[in-house]
């Protein structure tokens, strides 16, 4: 079990919302901690690691699960 | 004077041109442009008559350039720009004005009050005062231009399985998606996600098009913050991905402010001749319908169809005809929303206002007008060519319960092409029966 701080449920979002709500619960947690995230939006493959370069958060983890969908963790970081 | 502030005003005087300052000096007071805006119309308020909002910035430079209201500001209504000020002309031009450019149009004078709303912006871009988000967002979009190697092959890995999907559904095992391919005639920049590759890809390989997919998404956030130096930063990709592939045209999808910069700004950014031609993908589409270079089954379609004119693809970029041709093709009974074209009234999701969760309330108020309209119609699915117009337009159909489907131009054609499969989401014979799929927004 992960010490994850906050799971999110991206499914059905479309971009940029994913990015958008990301954005908003990154406060929501505390230095050092973690979320996870479930999106079902092809374009998050890209948008995450963009947002998580751009603003210096660390993408921990990004992959595609045989549901067709798209997992995620990010620390934040400052 | 603290340091935002200067920044702030650093930032007016360097975009102070003829245009800005006409606009800046011509008001005559008389609010025609009142009825004009879509916030006025649904909420009849002072505070939402544009000449009102543009007052805010006039009288900051009033101060700042004219010497007697420098000396007795009271006596001209002029205002020395501090942090409150700042703070509220910023939520002024981000939350109370979607740049749609109908008070223009409708002004005797021309004034172009979107033009000062985008000088705010850029005021408070520039002052750090902009809406986080926005920043964000062009920030992430300009770091894929500078490394594309980070995300490229997770992005090629997921054309390769829409390319499977999309033999799949035409049952054409030679069909594809073709990525960085030198010397293609045609660049194709979708949005990001699949919604905006599957379908074009169905059209270009029916038409037999010679074309290749961007690995950059056209939407430019940078617009939106009307900050120049980001909006060219981003738009740098894709103009320097179409010069190094060779291509004769960029190809922009259903994306109203992402075909407006590229058709009108991009080439005044870049002070220079392309060689290459900027169209939108409707442009497109209704050449193949003319050329006969796909079929449509005119029938396709039953229900009744109204179409949303994006204020960016039609106001503000001369989109007005083609969606037409194309939709009268595709669709047995087309109605027209009242009034329409360059004269259409704004959905109010646009202007960046769609990723701005912290105004969703007065995005959805200032819907009113549209759901009116769509609702006098009495059409059950409505069209719209730009992604922010249909997520405004989702938000208000549930919240104004008009009970309507929204759906893209290209959808409505790959339906109408009689697929041997249909495409993810298009299973049901009509589009107003079946299990809907719902789309969550912010």
């Amino acid at each position: 079990m992960s010490d994850t701080k906050l799971s999110l449920d991206f499914k059905g979002l479309l971009c940029p919302m994913p990015v958008v709500k990301l954005a908003k619960a990154i406060k929501e947690i505390q230095v050092g901690e973690t979320l996870e995230a479930v999106a079902t939006d092809p374009g998050v493959m890209a948008d995450i690691p963009a947002w998580t370069r751009s603003t210096g958060h660390e993408l921990v983890s990004l992959d595609k699960r045989e549901d067709k969908t798209f997992k995620f963790v990010v620390k934040r970081v400052k | 004077m603290t340091e935002t502030i200067e920044l702030a005003l650093k930032t007016l005087e360097a975009q102070l041109n003829q245009p800005l300052e006409t606009a800046l000096e011509a008001c005559a007071r008389c609010g025609l442009c009142a009825e004009a805006c879509h916030y006025y119309r649904a909420d009849a308020k002072v505070e939402h008559i544009p000449a009102f909002r543009a007052e805010k910035l006039r009288s900051v430079y009033r101060y700042e350039h004219d010497f007697l209201s420098r000396l007795f500001p009271v006596w001209t209504g002029a205002k020395k720009l501090d942090e409150p000020t700042l703070a509220s002309l910023t939520e002024i031009a981000f939350s109370q004005c979607t740049l749609c450019r109908r008070c223009t149009v409708n002004c005797p004078l021309g004034v172009d009050t979107p033009l000062m709303m985008r000088a705010i912006r850029a005021m408070a871009t520039a002052s750090g005062a902009a809406p986080e988000i926005l920043v964000m967002l062009a920030d992430s979009a300009i770091e894929k231009g500078k490394d594309p190697s980070f995300f490229k092959d997770l992005f090629l890995e997921q054309i390769t399985e829409m390319e499977e999907q999309l033999r799949d559904v035409t049952g054409d095992p030679t069909a594809t998606i073709p990525v960085e391919k030198q010397g293609a005639k045609i660049l194709y920049v979708p949005l990001a996600g699949a919604h905006t590759i599957l379908p074009p890809a169905v059209v270009f390989n029916a038409a037999k098009e010679d074309w290749t997919l961007s690995i950059f998404e056209a939407a430019n956030y940078g617009v939106f913050l009307a900050d120049v130096s980001r909006a060219k930063q981003v738009a740098k990709r894709i103009v320097d991905e179409a010069s190094r592939l060779g291509v004769k045209e960029i190809v922009i999808a259903e994306c109203g402010h992402a075909y407006a910069s590229y058709r009108w700004d991009v080439p005044n950014w870049f002070a220079g001749q392309f060689d290459f031609k900027v169209r939108s993908l409707i442009e497109v589409l209704a050449d193949y319908i003319r050329d006969g270079k796909i079929k449509v089954d005119p029938t396709a379609i039953p229900e009744g169809v109204t179409y949303h004119d994006s204020c960016n693809l039609a106001r503000n970029g001369g989109l007005i005809e083609e969606p037409r041709y194309v939709l009268k093709n595709v669709v047995k009974d087309f109605r027209e929303m009242t009034p329409n074209r360059d004269e259409a009234i704004c959905c109010g999701g646009g202007g960046g206002l769609v990723a701005l969760a912290e105004y969703a309330d007065r995005r959805i108020a200032a819907g009113k007008p549209k759901a009116e309209q769509i609702q006098k119609t009495g059409a059950k699915v409505v069209v719209a060519a730009c992604e922010n117009c249909r997520l405004q337009i989702g938000d208000i159909n549930e919240h104004y319960n008009l009970n309507v489907k929204i759906t893209a131009i290209t959808d409505l054609v790959v339906r109408a092409m009689r697929l041997p499969k249909p495409l993810p989401g298009m299973e049901a014979e009509h589009l107003f029966e079946g299990e809907e799929v719902t789309v969550e927004r912010g």
